[in-house]
């Protein structure tokens, strides 16, 4: 009975047992596991008003007990900063990640699915999009709805739909020459019914990988447009925001940009180790 | 003994004696271009300094009108017309000679809308200063060529410091020869600008560096470098970073609380400037409800600008009570500073009906500027005092062009501005501030109230004597503190820093307006 | 495999076409224009109005349909801002700025080379650093060596540039003074240049001087933006190697006895930069076209930092010629990539 069990495995349990085993994978879910946690926790434990914060005396103070991470060009202790930058870069993480695998996962399905001319246009659109700079895209949108951080959030979204399209593409197509599409299809089944029973769940293992490693691209393209002062607006403690901040300062007091950046460093290591354990786990075929 | 000296020097030029120099300038962009009629930033304005030549100049360091390419001039006809005497023996770079023609022909370039050199090109800052063009706005209506050497300015009204209007770094004259031969491209990378300075033009590397060359036919003080060299530095900490490692012999306007790494590096030495402007943070009162006085006064009493000025000026700026700096003339002197007073504050707000305050939002610059060297930590500072008071202040910023065509829409309630001054008189700080348009379209301010501060300023311009003129300007200064129409903040003496060795460098308080002739490097 | 070229450049001319499209609007839809811009704080309506006419503003955008009417001409509907944007682009002139009145050629020819060395100058440092990396990783797979060329790949790509760019510059050239801070080349340095290429120009002309300290200038920035190149490609490497070791082939090659160093370097590598070669390819092209923050920090006089400053001026003949001209170059290099395949791997067969 036990060894049947084992040998029984749902794909999930396949997957989890994998995941296990990968070294970066745990690392990457403990990192990104301390920053959600660290995003919801904050507030509570480390009541913060950045629109009140200020200590005019104790500006740009280095590092010491009372301030481990120093004190910034308004005297704010940017310890207690850098923790509630958390709050908005794991934000705009998944919300400009959210935008692009749905609407890229759409245009794919579409594109893969129907084929001939509704391919053709979602290609063309794709491939235009592909050959601007992600970043200048990024910009030029900001430019145009106005600089924020929720703009910034959909414009980084934005600039990911492409690579959303094209993975979901590509799956579409490898699976709808399978068995049990043409199953479904001979039962008669809808069109739509085919795509979101069908083919989106068997195609969501690469979606997931993606998404996660996307995480960690979201996160570092928001904090540059917050550094090209588009993204997030003072007194938000964004951490590329502060890394900007920290320039005008940077010859006399370096710990403004210093530890901001190494927020950004581990929250987007942390995504990206998960995202490659993920792939151990639910891709194993690409990996190794 | 200072003048033996000198002496000395002159020889040793004259023989050949000093080896080959270079001068290199730290600024924070290379300019956008040469013609400086056209150019409306300090940066390409500094440049063209050095190459084209005013026909008023400034003494160095000081706002004192002396003689430029003009020896003297003299007005008549209640200043409505102005004779000029032209310096002679002068010669453009390309061998042009300089007279009333080449006067003419510049100003006709810039005043006349259907001039055919002006190479498609608009003038902007020319609209700037005297108002418009020829037939609309302008207030040269001709010139006429009387002499070789004398020019007269017919002006469609009285203006008494017309010489300084044109003592203003952007009227720099070109050689004639050289502006027809390519009025299209004249002051680009590629072609340049010709003047009578005392450097010419030799090459600009785009995106890299300006490189000018001394006129040895100069007519004044010939420069004590051979070669002069700009480069555009956008950070000023970069700027700084340049300067301690020996790339540049001059950086400007640093931050102020860069000045004790100044003092503390052997190398380098600060140089700090006497300062002619005005930050502030004005009301735009199509806001509600920033229309009530009792409102803009609560903000005032709400921040305590004495420790946002120690706090970012770094012992430089000095806190502003009018909107006219200490060092020029037309202020009351009187004016009071807005103390510190948060219970007023919050006091005020409940009479005016927001006992727990209200929202609205501050927009800063996005650059830095002399009279504002940190923007955004002042605007995030004074945004935490209102807060303190129940205001909640939002903090916006957008593109500096865009920003400097929006803040007279409306669109921004409260917005942080300032000003250095094109040409030296009270009437360039406060005509531009509160003139009968400004007050409504920069202000909002349509009340019977600044109207008449409107109307004040119009007769200041015109008033015969400089004792109507002072009264005018300080009951206008009173009027508007009294009103709060918009907060002065601070007047800051930039910080710039040299290398040690670097000698005879005076900032201009006009911006742009340096003799880098006259600097020397050891 | 050349009519297979053909087609693949041709289906370059509909998204070109697209990027036009879209650049055009974009920058049009941002709002404020050039008029505003330079007339600045004391515009009027009046002055704008004027302004746009003569800058040709005031045209409509895509088709003039008043005109077409007017002059019952369908060719009247075309004298629009896009269509005269196109038609003079077609002519070879992508205009000149509304600023500066500099012929946007004129600023790419100077600037794309800073641009180019800058992403040579990456790419070089992320291929000497990373396919020996990846190559070791993947031969010593899971030892400490693996593990540590790993884990320095993924910090690689979780740093921001800019922080990077931010910290270099603190210690190396604020602190050790041992590289300077910005720019391509000491002001006292004399360079004549002809290719536009300093560190190229510098051996030309026999000056290797200049060449020393356009190298030197070169560092930092080729440093910060080569960490993320490297970092894919080490992973890349790795990864590519890793898969070729598992083919029969190999197992084969190395069952024949032949020397295990004979196996990784002729055998495996040959084959394993195939992908390799692929993504150094598409990394070139982001390297070429995504540098404006490096360029920022740097001060360094590229086309990122340009097209970022043109757009926050409005200047549009700047940011649709530059785009349109960023955009070509991104599309012919994966174009170019495409076809490598083919000379890299003769297996391949074009269709």
């Amino acid at each position: 009975m036990a060894t049947s069990e084992a040998y029984m495995r749902t794909p999930t349990q396949q997957a989890w047992r994998r995941f296990k085993r990968s070294s970066s994978g745990k690392a990457g879910l403990i990192i990104v596991g301390l920053f959600v946690l660290l995003a919801i926790l904050s507030p509570f434990v480390m009541p913060y008003d950045a629109t009140k914060d200020r200590n005019l005396r104790e500006r740009l103070k280095p590092p010491s007990v009372e301030h481990v991470m120093g004190t910034d060009e308004l005297g704010r202790d940017i310890f207690t900063r850098v923790i509630h930058g958390s709050r908005i870069s794991l934000r705009v993480g998944v919300f400009a990640v959210g935008i692009a695998v749905i609407v890229g996962t759409i245009l794919g399905l579409l594109a893969g699915y129907f084929g001939g001319r509704t391919d053709m246009l979602i290609s063309w659109l794709v491939d235009i999009m592909l050959s601007f700079p992600s970043i200048l895209l990024a910009i030029a949108i900001v430019a145009v709805i106005g600089p924020g951080i929720s703009n910034a959030m959909i414009a980084v979204g934005i600039v990911q739909i492409p690579i959303y399209a094209r993975l979901t593409r590509s799956v579409v197509l490898s699976l709808k020459e399978q068995d049990f599409v043409a199953a479904a299809e001979g039962l008669g089944a809808g069109r739509a019914r085919i795509i979101f029973r069908h083919i989106l769940p068997n195609g969501l293992s690469p979606l997931i990988v993606q998404a996660t490693l996307s995480i960690a691209t979201a996160i570092l393209d928001a904090a540059g447009l917050g550094f090209l002062g588009l993204g997030a607006q003072p007194p938000q403690p964004e951490w590329g925001l502060m890394i900007s901040k920290g320039f005008l300062y940077f010859t006399r007091a370096p710990w403004i940009s210093l530890f901001p950046g190494v927020a950004i460093m581990v929250a987007v290591l942390g995504f990206n180790l998960l995202g490659d354990g993920l792939r151990d786990a639910l891709d194993p075929r690409t990996s190794r | 003994m200072k003048r033996w000296i000198v002496g000395l020097l002159a020889l040793s030029l004259a023989f050949g004696w000093a080896s080959a120099q270079t001068l290199i300038y730290g600024q924070s962009d290379l300019p956008k271009t040469l013609d400086s009629s056209d150019a409306q930033d300090g940066n390409s304005l500094r440049v063209a300094y050095q190459i084209t030549e005013t026909l008023v100049a400034f003494k160095p360091g000081t706002v004192d009108p002396i003689p430029g390419l003009a020896v003297s001039w003299e007005a008549s006809n209640a200043a409505k017309e102005w004779t000029f005497k032209l310096r002679k023996g002068v010669k453009f770079h390309d061998g042009t000679p300089f007279n009333a023609e080449a006067v003419k022909f510049n100003i006709d370039r810039w005043n006349d809308p259907n001039n055919k050199y002006r190479g498609n090109k608009q003038f902007v800052p020319f609209t700037w200063v005297f108002g418009g063009f020829k037939g609309d706005g302008s207030i040269i209506d001709r010139v006429e060529v009387v002499d070789e050497y004398t020019v007269k300015f017919y002006l469609t009204d009285s203006v008494g410091f017309f010489p300084n209007m044109l003592g203003a770094s952007y009227f720099g004259l070109d050689s004639p020869k050289a502006v027809m031969a390519n009025p299209e491209k004249y002051g680009t990378p590629e072609v340049g600008a010709v003047g009578t300075g005392p450097f010419k033009f030799e090459q600009w590397v785009i995106g890299d560096k300006v490189v000018l060359k001394r006129n040895d036919a100069y007519w004044g003080e010939k420069a004590k470098v051979d070669t002069l060299v700009f480069r555009g530095i956008p950070e000023p900490a970069s700027r700084l970073a340049e300067l301690k490692a020996g790339a540049i012999h001059i950086a400007n306007n640093l931050s102020p609380e860069d000045k004790v790494t100044i003092d503390a590096d052997p190398n380098l030495e600060a140089v700090v400037q006497k300062g002619l402007n005005i930050g502030y943070l004005a009301f735009h009162q199509k806001n509600k409800p920033l229309d009530d006085i009792r409102v803009r006064k609560a903000i005032a009493a709400a921040v305590d600008w004495d420790a946002i000025v120690d706090a970012f000026y770094a012992g430089l700026g000095e806190r502003a009570t009018e909107f006219v700096p200490p060092a020029m003339w037309g202020r009351d002197g009187k004016v009071p500073a807005y103390s510190y007073n948060p219970e007023l504050a919050k006091k005020l707000l409940a009479e005016a009906g927001y006992p727990s305050g209200f929202e609205t939002e501050i927009w800063y610059m996005p650059v830095s500027r002399p009279y504002f060297p940190a923007p955004q930590p002042i605007a995030e500072t004074i945004a935490t005092y209102l807060a303190d008071v129940g205001i909640k202040a939002t903090l916006k910023t957008e593109d500096w062009g865009t920003y400097l065509s929006d803040y007279d829409q409306g669109k921004f309630p409260m917005y942080m501005l300032g000003w250095s001054p094109d040409y030296p008189d009270p009437d360039n700080y406060l005509f531009t501030f509160f003139g009968p348009t400004s007050i409504k379209t920069n202000l909002g301010c349509e009340s019977a109230a600044c109207e008449e501060i409107g109307q004040l300023l119009v007769q200041a311009r015109t008033a015969p004597d400089m004792k109507t003129r002072r009264e005018l300007y300080a009951k206008v200064q009173r009027m508007v503190h009294e009103l709060t129409l918009s907060i002065p903040v601070a007047h800051n003496n930039p910080l710039h820093a040299v290398q040690k060795g670097v000698a005879g460098w005076v900032p201009s308080p006009l911006g742009s307006s340096e003799n880098l002739n006259l600097v020397t490097v050891k | 495999m050349t009519a297979y070229a053909i087609r693949r450049f041709l289906s370059l001319v509909p998204v070109l076409f697209g990027v036009s499209l879209l650049v055009f609007t974009f920058i049009h839809l941002i709002p404020g224009d050039p008029a505003v811009v330079m007339l600045g704080e004391r515009a009027t309506p009046e002055s704008l109005e004027k302004l746009r006419k003569q800058l040709n503003l005031d045209k409509p955008l895509f088709f003039d349909v008043e005109a077409a009417i007017e002059e019952r001409s369908i060719t009247a509907l075309f004298k629009s801002q896009y269509f005269s944007f196109v038609g003079r682009i077609l002519r070879g002139n992508l205009g000149e700025s509304i600023f500066t009145k500099v012929d946007v050629a004129t600023e790419l020819r100077a600037r794309f080379p800073a641009t180019f060395e800058l992403s040579v100058g990456a790419m070089l440092i992320a291929l000497l650093l990373a396919i020996p990396a990846g190559i070791m990783a993947a031969v010593r797979k899971d030892s400490w060596l693996d593990l540590s060329v790993m884990t320095a790949a993924l910090v690689g790509i979780s740093m921001p540039i800019f922080w990077l760019g931010l910290l270099l510059i603190y210690l190396f050239a604020v602190n050790l003074h041992w590289l300077p801070p910005s720019g391509r080349l000491d002001v006292g340095v004399d360079l004549n240049p002809v290719t536009g290429f300093y560190v190229i120009d510098g051996v030309l002309t026999g000056n290797l001087a200049a060449t020393g300290n356009a190298l030197k200038h070169l560092v930092l920035p080729a440093l910060a933006l080569g960490s993320i190149p490297t970092a894919v490609i080490a992973r890349m490497m790795r990864g590519a190697m890793l898969e070729v070791m598992n083919q029969d082939y190999i197992r084969t090659a190395r069952s024949k006895g032949l020397a295990e160093r004979v196996v990784i370097w002729k055998h495996a590598l040959r084959n394993a930069m195939l992908p390799v070669i692929t993504v150094i390819g598409l990394m070139f092209g982001t390297l070429l076209t995504g540098a404006i923050l490096t360029e920022t920090i740097f001060n360094w006089p590229g086309i990122g930092k340009w097209l970022y400053d043109g757009i926050g001026a409005r200047d549009y003949p700047i940011v649709q010629g530059g785009t349109l001209f960023i955009a070509t170059v991104y599309v012919i290099i994966n174009a170019l990539v495409d076809l490598s395949y083919g000379f890299f791997d003769p297996r391949i067969q074009y269709r």
